[in-house]
């Protein structure tokens, strides 16, 4: 019997900067960020910078799915980037073939807040809100909720890859949202974890992150390695691991971090690898900490970027739009600018550019940390390096 | 001890959840942070908010807090030059 | 895959390997009384929100007596499963910001508003480097639940996880059925599937 590998057959990425994987993918290789400072919103005494949607922008194209029912902010943006990703398929999600798996930290948390009464309170929970999703589109399977901090986007690919490999569904549909809001908003900043100012990943002067929203969907399917091109994505290993520290704080030893990395990095696969798009978020702890972790891993050689300087900190978004950027970056032979970085400001130096640069490499890294000690590692191949 | 100093240490061990620990436990010329409490950067970070909330103090940063909260008695002469409530 | 030794928590009853223990409390204090007379030298605990405290004096429990009990591994895995998510914390911190002529948020009750930060908790006290993990279902799925717990092993680093539901509605009413699930069969224990572990949660031997 031949191997089977997990490939992906579609993505969509809904952000302020737009709502196709296309465009957001053309607005970061030009640059563009959608960040902005938001004075006074919901009643936050202190300004924030944040990547936010507009008002109206999710209703307005959610109500191009006419559908009868209604649904929560969160709940549309999870479906409007799920039904963007299913018509570049001819897969039924309604299937029983077919698994929903949902990265999100808060979904519904606003509703705690919500004076208009719009919606139960019931609808707060996690499985309730996943379950009005997956009836959006009439699949049977009760939805798997991730909810692992911020590296909740890798552990849903990683839980949906072990699945598929199970052989228990045939197509794995991985979404990931999260929309800001006072509760989140609020907390960070008792945290003194954001910055006043656009954030600077692995800067000298970073003093903090930003936060962000956004909807991110990838499908894959299982597929025998005879039947995989060399244009497809495959996903090859994952690992999830502890730092073993603190609960908010990073590991000074990158603990948990490298020991991923490590689990999923063989040899050989380092010259194959075009950068490790890292969680980057711009804390002076996080960017040191990755520091460490990539230098203990052997891995420092390696072209480092991250994406917060777009979108912010977009949580359980952001390990599946980090992944699908960094794809379409590789399929564009590029490895995209970490926007807001100048001086090396980390105490183990990694190749870092505000600029775009070019490669010619077919593999990633995604790297992410998150609050509870956890992190998680992700390595990315195209079909075309299965032979060597 | 003075009355000050006692009403504070109440309140650290309040809003630390300090469950075993009574006034009395705490030395308030010992360091805070790196003493036998076993105060992290949460507690520090909880402590910036007893000083608003109580006290009316803006503290900006946690670096500001580091020398306002070097110990006990630190920290009341902060709050004596310094409140607003 | 089997059960090395299992533990049920709800509050008016705590059960380890199929055996009632005997606590007078209820709720909350019945949680500080295992605290108290189980383990007492962590002070952290008091620190933890009820999901969290709810998980660690489980799993201290379920820990108890094992060889080399505390020396760093990362060949276990921690992997959870509830309904509420972190809702009964994040309702707490909700009311530091409820008022916005009282608006103090905590960053201590912030921290957590995540339901994976038990298990963060878990790998602290017993040096697990391994892999930590939390899914949210919308009822308590045994089936869910086992496959998931079958799936970790994948990751062949996994020698062992300590899994299982861990759910608090409110400070008095939760409930934890957590397992430590070995990958190796020997012939005197349960195996690690879902009429066992239906059996366990249900009480029913």
């Amino acid at each position: 019997m031949g191997r089977t590998m997990i490939v992906k057959i579609a993505d969509n990425i809904i952000s302020p900067l737009g709502f196709t994987t296309e465009r957001n993918y053309q607005a970061v290789k030009a640059g563009e960020s959608s960040i902005q400072l938001h004075e006074r919103h919901w009643d936050i005494p202190e300004p924030f910078m944040a990547s936010l949607f507009k008002e109206g922008e999710i209703d307005n194209e959610f109500d191009k799915l006419h559908s009868a029912c209604k649904y929560t902010d969160f709940e549309k943006a999870t479906i409007i980037s799920i039904d963007k990703a299913l018509q570049q398929t001819t897969i039924n999600p309604s299937s029983d073939r077919v698994q929903f798996f949902l990265s999100t930290t808060k979904g519904n948390i606003y509703l705690l807040d919500d004076k208009k009464e719009e919606f139960p309170k019931e609808r707060a929970l996690l499985g309730v809100s996943a379950q009005y999703i997956t009836d959006f589109f009439r699949n049977p399977n009760p939805p798997i909720v991730i909810s692992n901090a911020c590296i909740s986007g890798v552990c849903a690919q990683i839980t949906a890859m072990r699945c598929l490999q199970s052989n228990r569904c045939d197509t794995a549909i991985v979404a990931g949202c999260d929309l800001q809001s006072r509760f989140i908003v609020s907390g960070f900043q008792s945290f003194k974890a954001l910055s006043p100012n656009q954030c600077k990943p692995f800067d000298a002067k970073r003093c903090g992150l930003n936060l962000g929203e956004a909807a991110a969907t990838i499908i894959y399917n299982r597929k025998e390695q005879k039947d995989i091109s060399n244009s497809e994505w495959l996903i090859c290993r994952g690992a999830i691991r502890n730092d073993a520290n603190h609960i908010s704080g990073p590991s000074k030893t990158g603990e948990g971090s490298f020991r991923a990395l490590r689990s999923i990095i063989q040899e050989k696969d380092i010259p194959q690898i075009a950068f490790i798009n890292s969680h980057g978020t711009s804390t002076l702890y996080n960017d040191e900490m990755e520091s460490i972790a990539i230098s203990r891993a052997g891995l420092q050689s390696i072209p480092v970027n991250s994406l917060k300087g777009y979108y912010g900190h977009t949580m359980g978004a952001a390990g599946i739009l980090e992944s699908i950027l960094s794809m379409h970056a590789i399929d564009d032979k590029n490895i995209l600018a970490t926007r807001g970085y100048e001086t090396c400001g980390v105490s183990h130096p990694l190749i870092l550019s505000n600029q775009n640069c070019p490669t010619d490499k077919q593999a990633f890294i995604k790297l992410l940390s998150g609050f509870g000690g956890c992190n998680a590692a992700l390595l990315f191949k195209k079909g075309g390096l299965l032979w060597k | 001890m003075n009355e000050a100093i006692l009403e504070l240490k109440t309140q650290i061990i309040e809003v630390l959840n300090l469950e075993d620990i009574c006034p009395e436990d705490i030395d308030e010329n010992a360091p805070l942070f790196g003493g036998g409490l076993g105060l992290d950067s949460i507690d520090a970070l909880e402590l910036i908010v007893l000083m608003e909330k109580n006290y009316g103090i803006k503290l900006q940063d946690p670096a500001e807090g580091k020398a306002a909260f070097k110990s006990v008695s630190v920290m009341a002469d902060y709050i004596e030059k310094n409140r607003t409530k | 895959m089997e059960i090395a030794c299992s533990i049920n928590i709800t509050p008016n009853k705590v059960v380890i390997n199929g055996k009632d223990v005997n606590y007078t409390e209820r709720g909350e204090e019945l949680l500080t009384a295992i605290y108290r007379r189980q383990i007492n030298d962590y002070p952290k605990f008091f620190k933890m929100d009820s999901l969290s405290r709810l998980g660690f004096v489980a799993s201290e429990l379920l820990l108890n007596g094992e060889p080399d009990r505390f020396k760093p591994r990362e060949d276990r895995a921690i992997v959870f499963f509830n309904t509420n998510s972190s809702l009964c914390n994040d309702e707490n911190y909700q009311k530091t910001i409820q008022d916005k002529n009282n608006y103090f948020p905590s960053p201590a009750i912030f921290v957590y508003t995540l339901p994976n930060i038990v298990t963060g908790e878990i790998a602290i006290r017993n040096k697990y480097y391994g892999e930590t993990s939390f899914y949210v279902l919308d009822r308590l799925d045994i089936e869910s639940m086992e496959q998931i717990i079958n799936d970790t092993f994948q990751d062949l680093t996994t020698k062992s996880v300590l899994g299982g539901w861990l759910d608090c509605k409110d400070k008095d009413h939760f409930e934890a059925h957590l397992f430590l699930i070995k990958d190796q069969k020997t012939s005197k224990l349960p195996n690690w599937n879902k009429i066992i572990i239906n059996k366990i949660i249900y009480n029913k031997q």
